[in-house]
């Protein structure tokens, strides 16, 4: 078929460029690589504590930190290093055991824990639990200054004793914790998965975007009006070209699926409805690429707009923000995009193990935008090519 | 010596392994067009570039009106004008923009630059579409403000590199016709060309040049007398034609003499002045001559001559 | 000098006519600013966290609970509450998630702290905001241990004297005694400084620097493209110096680059209220990573072949460059190695340098633009090293 040739004939030349091999397989993997790395999996909030001079109580206070959950706790060697650290966003916060706050404790005076923020809600957060930390550490060491006060124990070390001793006997105030709603991913989803799909998808449309480029180069080199010249019709060179940026995006997809299930063992899904997904999402790129590479003359005219739409769009697509962080206002703006489609339908596969089945609304939505583009795209090739 | 505008002097330059240009000399006079002709790959190119400053000299050395040449050199390059044979114009400029330019570049001040830019537009027939972009210029426009861009600061050599190759018949000669006018008007001239005819039309004296050496150095007459061959002169006629030649044979200005199937062919010295003598002779044997084809030695006949081989390939 | 000005000024011409400097030098790095920053402040992390309290108790610790501890975390911003009448209500908020959690008191909560009983509390959090859900535990566990600390002093004392039982009124006494001992370590605020970009400035400076290192392209590698159309020889022909022609080209990139990022600092903050900071400080360290990306981006055009194969390299390394330079997402959320590879792009300096202004004077700025202008400097004088060569048709 003459639209097969020439359809490869455009795949053969992508991977020519070398550069291109980067930008669309390598940069890919490494973007699933360092976001997973980064924001895949639960990431608690470091808090920086400086424990420097304060003896023993102050070590037990560190431990009892640590043992915190939802918190990740890193010692640093002074407070000036501390407020570094915080003010550049290295650490979420900072606690300053201070210098005789053993001292302090023991003697029955007022110790305090300096808690170093910056004014941000992320911080603020933080600080309640922080305090909550020290408020049970506290109950110990207030008993134990009582016993001494009342006269019931010869010595802070001794009531502390008597207090640690005696305190799981203590009938306590408790606080229960349930969770209501339902959850928007059924099974759990390992560190790279989200940001797998959500580039695969970002990379899909960009590559089919910065393909347009490719298309005026067959513009400018009068290639077209050659391929015009021999016993082809218009719509075998229309449809060639067309099929030749669908190759490259199933080439594309087929790398990146695979190599990211291999090298860092990503979930993509039952394999039919991923297929879907991706052949129907790369006939609405390409049909995008196709008309956006006609309405330029110029190469990097082409690029410039094809790099704005393909970032922009995949950005405002939930491609670089998951879509379940967005607000649910922008959420609807969201799914003006394919790109918002295609991360619904992988959430429902990977998330809630959905099958084709379960994906029928968002392959129906994906099938329009790729009827639409492609329509839009064939009418411009046409009255750009007999022109 | 104080007349000469070029003076070069075993100019040498390799490639590697490739000695591309070896021990090339020639002087060129105020007011005269010289040409540097040979086959491609004889070295045209490369002592252009030399001269031209362009490229760095293995040896040799370049004077142009009494200043030394080299890559480096400001006053040097100021007194030539440089048409290379590629196109060298600014796309996305207009036509007066890339005048504009260059000539601010060789020193004009803005309003000299405006002026003799505008000049240039009459001269080359670009004034109407003088503040279009040239990447919408026909070729024949683009060669024109190729040319004109030499020509902007008025240089003392114009150096002409291969102008009319690839291009069409009509913008050929209007291309030979501006040089002549040039010439005519004084300028001096390096012409570099494979084009035999283009050399005889326009240039006082030649330099032929091959494999990177030049072989002979002259005015037209004086390389077609190195050959030495003389002027063939092919009569067609009837009547005894071998008593003809065999008369004609006798001349002492007749090298050859040959009777064919309906003709005789000869080879004489100088056949312009001596073809009254012929006919005479013809006369006087009872031929009856019909037509008379002289053709006398030229250029590619020179270098068959010099090297064995054609000039053009 | 002036023929350098005028190459500069012949090829900025052709640039800016040609449309696509424009587009790769303001608008596009203006419109994904654009972009990210509605995504972003449309993001529902930024909000208060909103808690309701289910008081089903009416008792006395209970108020305590509701009426100064809620209130006085209420004060700091950070979460606001309501009380709901019903536990069905506040739950199908909860679930809804437009609630992040309950708190619940249920009935009968005085009574047995006061009878020194065990008691509990009850949070109900929406499954997908475990962050809210654990704020809103936090609040009440540190009311609980608060409580806890009273019991247990009674009980450490009573501990002391096995052999003699306190009485009721005995522990009654000690716990009021107890009640208005203040806890012996208390937590304060200590504000620290934002040595780092809001997001609003962090998207318009990482765009701006990010597209900088394809801005700045336009200049020398057309110096390629003037050996490939054969121009290149008329510059060199012409009575102009070597010098001047690369410093023609040279120039324009930082022109390009300058004009650029004047126009993003602009317009950003006029468009969405970026804040850049310190003009003097901003313009230190936008002149030294123009100088950084110039030199970075001439030296890859100098190992290329034509001008096509120039602008493939420079965009790989402008975006591997731009990605661990933190111009995506901040690098101080990122893998522990990217902390110490970040260093090796001039972006993470100039990104730097713009946070520690936020929270410095002015003098904050010398340590990222030295750094940067040594990035230039090596690199820049390779370049010229090399084009040397290049400069000879």
């Amino acid at each position: 078929m003459k639209m097969l040739w020439i359809g490869l004939a455009n795949l053969r030349r992508m991977f020519r460029v070398r550069t291109n091999i980067f930008f669309v397989f390598v940069f890919p993997m490494v973007l699933i690589l360092v976001l997973g790395a980064t924001f895949g999996g639960s990431s608690s909030p470091r808090l920086g504590v400086v424990t420097s001079g304060s003896g023993p109580l102050g070590a037990a206070l560190l431990r009892q930190l640590e043992q915190t959950p939802h918190l990740r706790v890193v010692t640093v060697s002074s407070p000036s290093v501390l407020l570094t650290q915080v003010e550049r966003g290295n650490l979420e916060a900072g606690a300053v055991i201070p210098p005789g706050y053993d001292g302090a404790v023991r003697a029955g005076q007022a110790a305090t824990l300096r808690y170093l923020a910056r004014p941000d809600q992320s911080s603020q957060q933080l600080g309640e639990t922080v305090r909550g930390a020290v408020a049970r550490q506290a109950a110990l060491l207030g008993a134990a200054r009582f016993a001494v006060a009342q006269h019931a124990a010869s010595g802070f070390d001794a009531g502390l004793a008597v207090a640690t001793r005696i305190a799981p006997a203590v009938p306590a105030v408790t606080v229960n914790q349930t969770t209501v709603g339902t959850t928007l991913f059924s099974r759990t989803l390992g560190q790279f998965d989200e940001g797998a799909w959500t580039e695969l998808l970002l990379f899909l449309f960009l590559t089919a975007m910065t393909g347009s480029v490719a298309l005026i180069e067959t513009r400018r080199l009068g290639l077209a009006r050659r391929m015009l010249a021999t016993p082809t019709s218009p719509a075998t060179v229309i449809g060639g070209e067309t099929l030749g940026r669908v190759l490259i995006s199933c080439v594309q997809a087929l790398v990146i699926i695979l190599g990211s299930a291999l090298l860092f063992g990503v979930n993509w899904g039952q394999p039919a409805g991923v297929a879907a997904v991706v052949i129907l999402f790369a006939l609405a790129a390409a049909g995008a690429g196709v008309f956006v590479g006609t309405l330029f003359r110029n190469e990097q005219q082409a690029m410039g707009i094809s790099l704005l739409l393909g970032l922009g769009l995949g950005a405002l697509g939930g491609c670089m923000v998951p879509l379940e962080v967005f607000s649910p206002t922008m959420r609807n703006i969201a799914h003006i995009t394919p790109q918002a489609w295609g991360n619904d339908a992988f959430a429902r596969l990977v998330g809630h193990g959905a099958s084709i089945a379960g994906i029928l609304p968002q392959l129906g939505i994906l099938a329009a935008y790729a009827a639409v583009l492609l329509t839009l795209a064939a009418w411009r090739l046409r009255r750009v090519l007999s022109a | 010596m104080s007349e000469s505008i070029l003076e070069c002097r075993g100019l040498r330059r390799s490639f590697g392994k490739l000695v591309a240009v070896d021990g090339v000399g020639f002087h060129i006079d105020r007011g005269e067009t010289y040409g540097l002709l040979g086959p491609n790959g004889a070295g045209k190119t490369t002592s252009m570039s030399m001269i031209v400053g362009l490229l760095e000299r293995d040896a040799g050395e370049v004077m142009v009106a009494g200043e030394p040449m080299t890559t480096r050199s400001v006053r040097a390059k100021s007194a030539l004008g440089y048409v290379p044979q590629d196109l060298a114009i600014y796309p996305d400029l207009s036509g007066r923009e890339n005048l504009m330019f260059f000539a601010r570049l060789y020193g004009m001040s803005t309003a000299q630059a405006k002026s003799r830019s505008d000049e240039v537009l009459e001269l080359t027939g670009l004034a109407d579409r003088a503040g279009d972009q040239t990447k919408q210029y026909s070729g024949g426009m683009k060669r024109r403000l190729n040319i004109g861009i030499g020509l902007l600061h008025r240089p003392r050599l114009l150096i002409l590199d291969e102008p009319t190759v690839g291009v069409d018949p009509q913008s050929r000669n209007a291309i030979l016709e501006s040089v002549e006018g040039l010439s005519g008007a004084g300028m001096a001239v390096l012409y570099t060309t494979h084009y035999m005819e283009e050399a005889e039309r326009l240039c006082d004296r030649i330099g032929i040049i091959d494999h990177g050496k030049l072989i002979a150095e002259g005015t037209r007459a004086e390389l077609v007398g190195m050959v030495g061959e003389g002027d063939q002169v092919r009569l067609s006629a009837t009547g005894d034609l071998a008593g003809a030649a065999a008369q004609l044979s006798e001349r002492s200005w007749v090298r050859q003499a040959k009777a064919l199937d309906g003709s005789v062919d000869l080879v004489v010295e100088n056949a312009r002045s001596e073809l009254p003598a012929i006919l005479t002779d013809m006369a006087a044997a009872d031929v009856t001559v019909r037509s008379v084809e002289v053709t006398e030695p030229d250029l590619e006949a020179v270098f068959l001559h010099l090297t064995g081989r054609a000039l053009r390939d | 000098m002036r023929s350098t000005w005028l190459i500069c000024r012949k090829d900025l011409k052709a640039r800016l006519r040609d449309r696509s400097a424009l587009l790769i030098g303001i608008v596009v790095p203006l419109g994904l600013a654009f972009i990210f920053n509605t995504i972003f402040s449309g993001l529902s992390g930024g909000s208060v966290i909103r808690l309701a309290v289910v008081d089903a108790d009416h008792g006395a610790v209970s108020q305590q609970f509701t009426s100064q501890v809620l209130p006085a975390v209420g004060r700091s911003g950070l979460i606001s509450v309501h009380a709901e009448p019903t536990l069905a209500r506040a739950q199908a908020l909860a679930a809804k998630g437009t609630l992040a959690a309950v708190i619940v008191i249920p009935a009968g909560f005085s009574a047995r702290v006061q009878a020194s009983q065990p008691a509990s509390m009850q949070v109900i959090g929406n499954v997908d905001d475990p962050i809210s859900t654990e704020v809103a535990r936090s609040i009440a566990e540190g009311y609980a241990a608060d409580l806890n600390r009273v019991r247990l002093s009674v009980a450490t004392v009573a501990a002391s004297h096995p052999a003699a039982p306190l009485t009721p009124a005995q522990v009654q006494a000690l716990t009021a005694r107890a009640a208005a001992t203040a806890a012996p370590v208390a937590v304060s605020d200590v504000s620290a400084q934002t040595r780092e970009l809001d997001q609003k400035s962090f998207f318009a400076a990482g765009m701006a620097v990010f597209f900088l290192f394809f801005t700045v392209q336009f200049g020398v590698t057309s110096l390629l493209e003037e050996r490939n159309d054969g121009t290149l020889a008329r510059l060199l022909a012409a009575p102009v110096s070597r010098a001047s022609i690369l410093g023609g080209k040279l120039l324009t990139s930082f022109l390009l680059g300058a004009i650029s990022m004047a126009a993003l600092v602009a317009a950003t903050t006029v468009l969405f209220g970026a804040k850049w900071g310190n003009p003097a400080g901003v313009t230190v360290l936008i002149l030294a990573a123009i100088l950084a990306a110039t030199g970075i981006m001439a030296l890859i055009a100098t190992l290329a072949r034509n001008a096509e194969q120039a602008s493939n390299w420079q965009s790989v390394v402008a975006v591997i460059l731009g990605l661990i330079g933190g111009t995506f997402f901040p690098v101080s959320q990122g893998p522990g190695i990217l902390s110490s590879l970040t260093f090796a792009a001039p972006q993470a300096w100039f990104l730097r340098g713009l946070g520690d202004l936020r929270g410095g004077g002015i003098s904050v700025v010398w340590v990222p633009a030295l750094a940067m202008i040594g990035f230039a400097a090596v690199t820049g004088g390779l370049a010229l090293f090399r084009l040397r060569r290049l400069a000879e048709v």
